[in-house]
């Protein structure tokens, strides 16, 4: 490996933009991300203790009276803040804002003091207040790759950070530039949606070969742009979030499907 | 009496006793928690390089079957990648299925003991139960590709290296090729690399360690050769 010669264009930096109008709420994004990232089977009791462990959750809320209720989902998850609550109350600095634009959580660093979780206004961020335990018969699909959190760490979403590193070596190692929307890239929930209401890549992402930027960037530049649905989820606290939310598109929600944006259905 | 006047009750040798038994005891067990607590350090710092290997216990595990690397490497002239086949392309080295070692010791070396072992092992299809000598804590993500890919290929020759992907000292080229001379350029082969970190291992009888592998470790490395540090790099 040459320094030169690895195709990149450039710092990347990772983001994602859900589009609301398209998530149908069927939680095939939580069961992946469950099962990608070795997270513990969430019981009853645990989210009668809200302690449950989901690292995307499907939020449902009801909007108006019974005979016009609407329904509407909003999937959450690690906003990855540019400016982001919970790192600066860690004693221990075990969880900070790398090169990628990633918020990190380190887990051996960890001592579980939930500073963060109690900092992050979006309650992603969830403590292991048990060990984890799985039935034998799931013990055999836990993800090598990902580390099992014992008790007493904290834990959130990482864009699926083993999936990045997996394949950022191996664009290395080709020597080719790693392409944007590649499925062994994105993160197990943007792989599973059925509706592509999530969209995972690298805002710094300019092709090599046609020179097209990313679809993360073009969706967020778009809808952030006057007459477009995106918003950042409680943008208004300033924590500067890398997850671009684009609103629901119908008759109430004060925004036509002409409006400003190309994408929906 | 006085005050400031006191009777000292007189010595007896019943006294003298208990008194040197309770220092013997005494000497006996700070001796042991000195002994303790430098194993305790030395365990910690320098695994498996403690205390031991200062005295020369430093032995590799008892394996299942002695495998003699030597033979395999020095005599037959076998790569460390035939063997250990996934890596220069995966994270594990991996080690090799008992019919990979079949292919050769169906006809070869039927005289040994560990080939008759071998075959017994083969013949119940069973695997060999061998016994992991290197092992990284499971909030590590250590990946074998990534570090041969950086140490082996292409490499100019040169006294001071200032871009360790592309150069090789001259001390550490001479070791691959005798005749190699300043500024030429040498090919790397990934099987040239192992011992980094791995040591010799054609001169153990049985494989041990020689590296702490302890996070200071894998950070002064990766220091010295512009890899990342971010923590993100290796765990997650």
């Amino acid at each position: 490996m040459s320094d030169n010669s690895v195709k990149t264009s450039g710092k990347r930096k990772w983001s994602m933009a859900v589009d609301i109008d398209k998530c149908t709420g069927c939680q095939a994004c939580v069961v992946a991300c469950q099962s990608e990232n070795n997270i513990p089977i969430n019981t009853e009791d645990l989210f009668k203790q809200r302690r449950a462990i989901q690292w995307i959750r499907i939020e449902r809320y009801w909007e108006g009276e019974f005979p016009n209720a609407k329904v509407r989902f909003i999937p959450l998850l690690c906003q990855h803040c540019d400016n982001a609550p919970c790192e600066p109350v860690c004693p221990v600095y075990a969880t900070y804002h790398n090169q990628e634009g990633l918020n990190v959580q380190v887990y051996n660093r960890c001592i579980g003091s939930r500073l963060c979780v109690n900092n992050c206004p979006y309650h992603i961020r969830f403590f292991n207040f048990w060990e984890p335990s799985w039935t034998d018969s799931l013990k055999n699909q836990l993800n090598p790759d990902v580390t099992v959190r014992s008790r007493g760490i904290m834990e959130k979403c990482t864009f699926c950070i083993q999936r990045i590193r997996r394949t950022t070596r191996e664009s290395d190692k080709n020597n080719q530039q790693l392409k944007d929307g590649d499925r062994r890239l994105n993160p197990a929930c943007v792989n599973a949606c059925p509706t592509d209401a999530l969209v995972f890549g690298d805002l710094n992402y300019v092709d090599l070969d046609t020179g097209e930027k990313s679809k993360v960037a073009k969706l967020k530049e778009e809808s952030l742009s006057k007459n477009g649905r995106g918003y950042k989820l409680m943008g208004e606290l300033g924590t500067e979030p890398n997850v671009t939310y684009l609103k629901k598109v119908d008759a109430d929600s004060g925004h036509s499907s002409h409006g400003g944006d190309s994408s929906h259905g | 009496m006085l005050p400031g006047e006191f009777n000292s009750s007189k010595i007896t040798l019943g006294m003298i006793l208990k008194l040197g038994m309770l220092g013997v005891a005494g000497g006996i067990a700070s001796l042991f928690a000195l002994v303790m607590l430098v194993f305790v350090i030395t365990a910690w710092f320098g695994m498996p390089l403690g205390i031991f290997s200062v005295v020369g216990f430093n032995h590799g595990p008892t394996q299942p079957i002695e495998f003699p690397h030597d033979v395999h490497v020095n005599k037959i002239g076998l790569d460390c990648t035939f063997c250990h086949r996934t890596v220069t392309d995966k994270a594990a080295a991996s080690i090799p299925a008992v019919g990979l070692c079949i292919t050769c010791h169906k006809t070869v070396g039927g005289d040994k003991e560990g080939v008759q072992q071998l075959r017994e092992y083969y013949s119940e299809g069973q695997p060999i139960d061998w016994i992991r000598v290197h092992r990284v804590p499971d909030h590590v993500r250590f990946v074998h590709e990534a570090h041969i890919r950086f140490f082996s290929g292409d490499k100019n020759v040169v006294t001071r290296v200032t871009n360790p992907s592309s150069q090789i000292t001259i001390t550490d080229a001479l070791k691959i090729d005798p005749n190699i001379k300043e500024g030429e350029t040498i090919t790397v082969g990934a099987s040239q690399v192992c011992s980094t970190c791995h040591g010799d291992v054609t001169s153990m009888p049985k494989v041990k360690q020689v590296r702490p592998l302890k996070m200071a470790d894998c950070v002064n490395c990766h220091r010295d050769n512009n890899a990342p540090t971010d923590c993100a790099t290796c765990h997650y």
